[in-house]
């Protein structure tokens, strides 16, 4: 099977992932902005993380044989900061209009507040102007109460509700966002998240409709594999083929083609890897021969 | 207060120092107090790692314990490491830390600080004039990823009771109980119960129920007298079906909600031997934020 990992944060992984990814039949990934694990402290930081999203890190993944699309936003934590906040939005346009920009993302409440909602409202308004999908994260403490205002907040600001993707849900929300009508991802975490049992308790529950699969995988403990475990079990425990794919490649693609910055027939041929390709006289190699044409499996 | 607290803190570290250790320490404070630029600053908070050990604490005895709670109602520094105290000596060296300079040094120190650093400067915000000054800083701590870090801002230490909002209060309390930080150490959680925190606190219960994860014991300290019938429920659930640890905490959340006759119900039923002597003492008034400390001796193959 092939799958698509619309949450990824693949600057925190290595090649090591990627290969093993793209051999598990990840085609396809999103990316999106989001925090580094503590605060930054200037704009230029996002400059740069925003250029590598766009660049380098697109070019990594195409190395192996994956398709890699970015949200680009700034994330809850960091809306706190609001004079940076200020900042970074003067430069957010920049770089979410750029090719392959599929969403602004991530985006939403950490603690909820004031400031926090002041970010989400600014960066909706930009998504309804520029008619891009939104990708939201869903807070950790006080997640039910977190959707659910997001969801009111989405509403205010005239967000199409198919142009809504929340992230995060779990048991206790994903009535909330389904009724919505927004787009309900599950993060396939094993610890705190979702488990793998529980997602095919949902789909079992729920169907494969407007429901997605992600790993969110990141520089924290963390499985980039997820999705396609995830397919396994799916699979395994009685969910028919058709449902799996919805929840592990045609939704994603369904949401995220919204922004109209993904090519479907370029992704659905199948991918041709060619490592003597450099960018910017960059190579992902250091020393070993390069791997060209040698297919991907399916 | 602040010569107090230099005093209790250098009376603290210096057993913990070298002699050239002290000698530095001398020649920094009285540089830090004739006046230094922000770099310089940052600079002799990080050079402190050299003189002083990071994973030695300072170990005070009960008198120095009940002399800080006197320089500081809620100033706990027990768990403070020499490296922690050492840097809190040079923040405390400076003479202008209730002058605009002095703030923007210590905003500055944040700002360039590894994870040591963040630890010894949250520790002593709370020491320092006017504290509301750091309100939004202290608040960033909360956000922190690193559990030291985090810690170092929540507990020991009056500052979240005295300068947070309500928000960034009930905020840095579930997060406690979520990356299970210990709670019963955050100074004033029994002073400042709400219904809105034991809304959170249940909404997170029905979480991890869902998730059919057990939930984290701590979270009973958060209900008090607000749970309504919504939070005797959900005790009760835990006093019938949680982990011995869970049964132990839910009996002091349902002593805490004035419901001594089902306590009562529950103690004819319950066999386990901690449980019993948890529920005794918690109807025998044992109920407090501390009480919930005395869990954590609950031996991990036990609890």
């Amino acid at each position: 099977m092939r799958f698509f990992d619309p949450h990824i944060h693949m600057t925190s992984r290595t090649t090591d992932d990627y290969e093993a990814m793209a051999a598990a039949g990840v085609r396809a990934v999103v990316e999106p902005a989001f925090w580094l694990g503590q605060p930054r402290t200037t704009v230029g930081s996002f400059v740069d993380y925003y250029s590598s999203l766009t660049g380098w890190e697109r070019f990594r993944a195409a190395q192996f044989g994956i398709a890699h699309f970015c949200a680009i936003g700034l994330n809850s934590k960091e809306a706190n900061n609001e004079a940076l906040a200020r900042e970074v939005f003067e430069i957010l346009p920049r770089f979410a209009l750029k090719q392959g920009v599929v969403a602004v993302g991530e985006i939403g409440y950490d603690e909820i507040t004031p400031a926090e909602e002041r970010a989400l409202e600014w960066q909706m308004d930009f998504a309804v102007e520029n008619d891009m999908p939104i990708m939201i994260h869903s807070p950790h403490r006080d997640k039910k109460r977190g959707i659910v205002r997001t969801l009111e907040v989405a509403k205010n600001r005239g967000v199409d509700m198919q142009m809504l993707v929340v992230d995060h849900n779990n048991e206790e929300t994903v009535d909330n966002t389904l009724d919505a009508g927004a787009w309900a991802a599950f993060t396939i975490y094993p610890h705190t998240k979702m488990g793998s049992e529980r997602m095919v308790e949902i789909v079992k529950r729920y169907g494969g409709e407007r429901i997605i699969v992600d790993s969110s995988a990141d520089w924290g403990v963390s499985d980039p594999l997820s999705v396609p475990k995830t397919a396994a079990l799916m699979l395994e425990r009685g969910i028919d083929a058709k449902t799996v794919e919805l929840v592990t490649w045609g939704n994603a693609l369904d949401a995220y083609g919204r922004s109209g910055q993904i090519d479907v027939a370029a992704l659905e041929a199948s991918p041709v890897v060619d490592q003597t390709q450099l960018f910017a006289d960059n190579s992902v190699l250091r020393g070993q021969p390069p791997r060209v044409d040698s297919g991907v499996p399916n | 207060m602040t010569s107090a607290a230099r005093s209790l803190i250098a009376r603290l570290v210096e057993p913990h120092l070298a002699s050239d250790a002290l000698g530095w320490l001398g020649g920094a404070v009285e540089e830090i107090a004739g006046g230094v630029d922000d770099g310089r600053f940052c600079a002799l908070l990080s050079t402190a790692s050299r003189h002083a050990g990071g994973t030695v604490k300072v170990d005070p005895d009960a008198a120095a314990l009940a002399e800080a709670e006197q320089v500081l109602e809620g100033w706990n520094p027990e768990r403070w490491t020499a490296l922690s105290a050492l840097r809190a000596l040079l923040v405390l060296a400076r003479e202008d830390l209730a002058r605009e300079s002095g703030a923007r040094a210590v905003e500055e120190a944040f700002r360039y600080a590894d994870e040591g650093e963040l630890v010894a400067l949250y520790a002593v915000l709370a020491l320092l004039p006017e504290p509301g000054r750091f309100a939004w800083r202290a608040g960033e701590g909360c956000r922190t990823n690193m559990r030291s870090v985090f810690e170092a801002v929540a507990c020991d230490t009056p500052y979240p009771l005295r300068y947070f909002d309500d928000v960034a209060w009930n905020q840095c309390l579930i997060k406690c109980v979520f990356v299970e930080a210990p709670l019963w150490r955050v100074y004033g959680v029994d002073e400042r119960l709400s219904p809105e925190l034991a809304r959170m606190a249940l909404d997170l219960a029905d979480e991890r129920r869902s998730a059919a994860r057990p939930v984290q014991h701590e979270l009973w300290m958060c209900l008090g007298s607000h749970g309504g019938e919504r939070g005797r429920a959900s005790l009760e659930r835990e006093l019938a079906e949680g982990p011995v640890l869970g049964r132990s905490a839910a009996a002091l959340g349902l002593a805490r909600a004035g419901e001594a006759a089902k306590l009562r119900g529950f103690l004819d039923r319950e066999r386990d031997e901690v449980v019993r002597d948890h529920l005794l003492r918690a109807l025998d008034g044992a109920h407090d934020q501390r009480s919930f400390g005395a869990l954590s001796r609950i031996p991990a193959a036990r609890a």
